[in-house]
């Protein structure tokens, strides 16, 4: 699960921690250059006589683009999930145990490891944004065809290939929607607009839990059988939300251009600079930031991909309500993100915040291994806490490390993460297959602790450094002020 | 914090356990075959578990459908007699007899009648909604023809087996095919090394059964196997589910069934049949081979069915009027799952026994995990705050006094 839905959604956390330092910036030197450029579109805009739809500088266009914005993304955050919410079909149709199965998540994440690095890069130097979504887009829908094609020949090994394949547009699809977003939108709806797209990646994932059942039923009673061949017809039809979103990117791509043109904006810009040797300068309450998301993520992501099983195993949950309860995370935190995230900008105490996250997480995973309480329930803890840690824990990662070092640092802790993401995955199979449940989720308790005890260090470490982690809003902005004041004097 | 204190506890109850544990409760077991006048084949197999003053005998035998009675008494030398010429004769009413017989404290008989197979078209795997027309006709035990049991007994690792074919095989299913009784005795209690890997005690008994290469009589065929209960009337005979949240030793599974019998005004369990609500297509019994399987609530048996020879020879010809006869099937396979077709093979095991059936706790590898994942961060979270404590007060303390 390292997938879209991860990274991407990270990547939309990381950027919306950016994007606000950036304003906070903007605003203490007085001048905002998101409000100038505004501005200078406006007046540009005005001047030619279009309709509002048509006209970049309108905000009737923006909307329109941000439509299709939002669904750039839908196609990969649809079929990332495709294996878990079709579990059950893959693992009988292409005869493969769980550990197997779960590889097909690990071959996703395996390519972020390192991409993680130059996705800003090949945007920013090599394709540019439209060239580069468009490419990404292409790598996504080939990536799905090609998995469908591994069912339909019934050979596994093409499957993991087609999620290789999509692994490498994944990921950088979703740093490109970014770029996009901030290019249209900065100084205006920024942070409206990364909430939707968070929102529809969301939407995205919980759509494909809940109809890939259904989708793969009705073609067995069509063909009059299941198989390999029914797999993989599914998941072709699954493909046309990725070609879909390759529609969306090319009417972006020419949009963008011909805003270029009216407006004489320039191409947007991830702004990533990656510098490896940047690595020896992180302070330690940096690598604990990157273990407390690790160890985190990796109670999360896998435990989704088997979920469904799960709760019909262990539950005795029908499939569709199975799916049902498995998405409920994603449900959860498409409202929650953005209300949590002013909590969290309003108050501070980060450090606080992701404890409370980590713990409730953990109460969740306890509550899903040692009793049989209706798994609504614990679901729900898990969504909750799961879009408070987001909005806790990303944003901190802008106060250890100087701005200039800023891209190094998420890259790297996307890299950790996807490759905790790609080990825990195969492993998680494995001790189901092994061990059982009861085993798999003491495992998840015990990653979760690892991650409650990096956060228990971050708290000291922070503390006795006299770090502003932990500081209310209120004193963060105190000392900003001072800052800004001795600057100028 | 309930659950803290819960897991304390069962810390504490598996420190207990395990200390308990430490001189396990041994019987001494002897497993033969009872060898009938001049070579005739009876099938008889006598286990005789002896414990310190008391003795469980199990009875197995093909005289009429596979049955076995279970009879615990309180004299550990008591014995197993057969009278032979009764045994064949057509009243075979107390040829078989447990010695002496005031010591019998308890006894009751299982009876594995019949095999039902139906076409399972829709893959919904719902036996009792199956409607009669889906059935194939059901292969009657007692009809079947079964190997000498001599030829597989092993007296040191305590097991046997019954291998039977259909006599009458009109669909030449039985071609290359056979069903099996597997009968494993224990002297001591332990954990079976294979799946559904059953803990067991030295008062139990495993019985396998298992179906090789009989061919099904449709691509979607699954099994169900019927089984007849005797109970002395007075007592109780209840079918039922123990859930336990811990399947580290049958992944995925969690349903334990249990068929015990309870005495009316007692809730002390007398005699119990467990299983887990699994079966297996392969004999290596991997997940991903796993078949779930359900039973169907108990019903009465018509009078007019036909009481297998060694029932009646034990129990008497009026066994009806003292014990009440109860059928039960468990049906193998789950909605959406494989068929029997797979493999051609199914193998499903249970737990036949007297006293309290064995309970599954949590491995100490489960608990050592939680109580160092759970304990580290919060002894972590105490000691930070000493230090702090410590180190502020060092600091405020190395202040001078301005003046």
């Amino acid at each position: 699960m390292s997938g879209c839905p991860v990274i991407s959604r990270e990547s939309h956390d990381r950027w919306g921690g950016m994007a606000e330092r950036e304003e906070q910036e903007a605003l203490l030197e007085g001048s905002g250059d998101g409000d100038g450029a505004g501005e200078r579109l406006r007046s540009t805009g005005e001047s030619s006589g279009m309709s509002a739809v048509c006209d970049p500088s309108r905000f009737a266009h923006r909307l329109v683009v941000l439509l299709i914005m939002c669904f750039l993304g839908f196609g990969s955050y649809f079929c990332y999930d495709n294996p878990a919410a079709l579990q059950i079909q893959v693992q009988r149709d292409m005869k493969v145990n769980t550990a197997t199965f779960m590889e097909l998540y690990a071959w996703y994440s395996w390519p972020n490891v390192i991409l993680c690095f130059f996705g800003g890069f090949l945007i920013d130097r090599v394709f540019g944004i439209r060239l580069g979504t468009i490419i990404f887009s292409l790598f996504v829908c080939i990536g799905q065809v090609i998995f469908a094609t591994g069912a339909l020949c019934n050979a596994f090994w093409l499957m993991e290939a087609g999620r290789f394949v999509f692994g490498i547009g994944g990921e950088s699809l979703a740093v490109a929607q970014n770029t996009y977003a901030v290019s249209w939108f900065k100084g205006k709806e920024l942070n409206l607009v990364f909430g939707l797209q968070l929102s529809m990646s969301r939407v995205g994932s919980t759509v494909n839990m809940n109809i890939m059942g259904w989708i793969y039923s009705s073609i067995e009673s069509m063909i009059g059988a299941a198989g390999p061949k029914t797999l993989g017809i599914s998941l072709m039809i699954g493909a046309v939300t990725c070609l879909f979103s390759l529609a969306c990117a090319l009417i972006l791509g020419y949009l963008d251009k011909r805003a270029e043109k009216i407006l004489n904006k320039e191409q947007g810009k991830t702004g990533d600079v990656i510098k490896l040797s940047d690595v020896k300068d992180f302070s330690l309450s940096l690598w604990l930031i990157f273990l407390i998301c690790v160890c985190y993520y990796v109670a999360i992501f896998p435990f989704i991909g088997l979920g469904k099983v799960f709760f019909m195993g262990k539950f005795q949950f029908s499939s569709q309500e199975a799916s049902a309860v498995n998405s409920i995370v994603y449900i959860i935190s498409a409202p929650l993100s953005p209300v949590f995230g002013f909590l969290v900008d309003k108050i501070g105490k980060n450090v606080i915040w992701v404890l409370s996250a980590v713990a409730t997480t953990l109460a969740a995973h306890l509550i899903l291994a040692f009793t049989f309480w209706t798994p609504w329930l614990a679901m729900s803890l898990m969504g909750i806490s799961y879009s408070l840690l987001a909005c806790a824990l990303w944003p901190m990662v802008a106060f250890v490390v100087p701005e200039h070092q800023l891209g190094t640092a998420y890259g790297f802790m996307q890299s950790i993460q996807n490759l905790g993401l790609g080990v825990i995955a195969i492993a998680a199979g494995a001790i189901m297959d092994t061990r059982g449940y009861l085993f798999l989720e003491i495992f998840f308790v015990a990653c979760l602790c690892g991650s409650l005890i990096a956060v228990v260090m971050l708290y000291f470490v922070d503390n006795m450094t006299g770090g502003d982690l932990n500081l209310s809003a209120t004193k963060r902005r105190k000392l900003q002020r001072l800052t800004a004041i001795e600057k100028e004097s | 914090m309930r659950l803290a204190r819960r897991l304390l506890l069962l810390c504490l109850c598996q420190a207990i356990a395990c200390w308990g544990d430490s001189e396990p409760y041994r019987r001494e077991v002897h497993l033969k075959v009872v060898s009938g006048p001049n070579g005739s084949l009876p099938n008889l197999l006598h286990v005789r578990a002896v414990g310190h003053s008391d003795a469980i005998h199990y009875v197995w035998g093909t005289l009429g459908a596979p049955t076995v009675v279970l009879v615990y008494s309180n004299s550990n030398e008591s014995t197993l007699d057969v009278n032979w010429t009764k045994l064949f004769s057509p009243f075979p009413s107390g040829a078989v007899r447990i010695e002496p017989a005031e010591s019998i404290l308890y006894s009751t008989a299982i009876v594995f009648s019949k095999i039902f197979e139906y076409d399972d078209g829709n893959n919904t795997a719902n036996f009792s909604g199956t409607s009669e027309s889906s059935f194939y006709p059901a292969y009657n035990l007692a009809d079947f023809v079964w190997g000498d049991v001599n030829k597989t007994l092993n007296s040191t690792a305590l097991r046997a087996e019954f291998q039977g074919v259909n006599a009458s095989d009109p669909a030449k299913a039985f071609q290359n095919g056979s069903v099996s009784f597997r009968v494993f005795a224990f002297e001591e209690g332990s954990r079976d090394p294979i799946a559904p890997r059953l803990l067991y005690t030295a008062n139990c008994s495993k019985l396998e059964f298992v179906i090789t290469e009989v061919a099904p009589r449709g691509k979607n065929s699954r099994f169900a196997l019927e089984m007849v209960t005797l109970e002395r009337k007075g007592r109780r005979k209840s079918m039922d589910s123990v859930w336990s949240i811990d399947d580290e030793y049958t992944p995925t599974i969690f349903e334990m069934a249990q068929l015990s019998s309870e005495l009316q005004n007692d809730s002390q369990v007398q005699a119990f049949l467990q299983w887990k609500a699994v079966a297996y297509g392969d004999p290596s019994g991997g997940r991903d081979e796993a078949v779930p399987c359900q039973y169907h609530r108990l019903q009465n048996v018509s009078e007019a069915w036909p009481l297998p020879g060694l029932a009646v020879a034990f129990f008497g010809g009026d066994v009806r009027e003292h014990y009440s006869v109860e059928a039960l099937n468990i049906s193998f396979g789950v909605a959406d799952g494989e068929f029997y077709e797979k493999h051609n093979y199914l193998i499903w095991s249970a737990l036949l026994g007297f006293g309290t059936p064995p309970r599954d706790s949590f491995s100490t590898l489960v608990i050592v995990i939680m109580a160092v994942a759970l304990a580290t961060p919060i002894v972590l979270l105490i000691v930070g705050f000493i230090t702090m404590y410590i180190l502020k007060k060092q600091r405020y303390s190395d202040y001078e006094p301005i003046n």
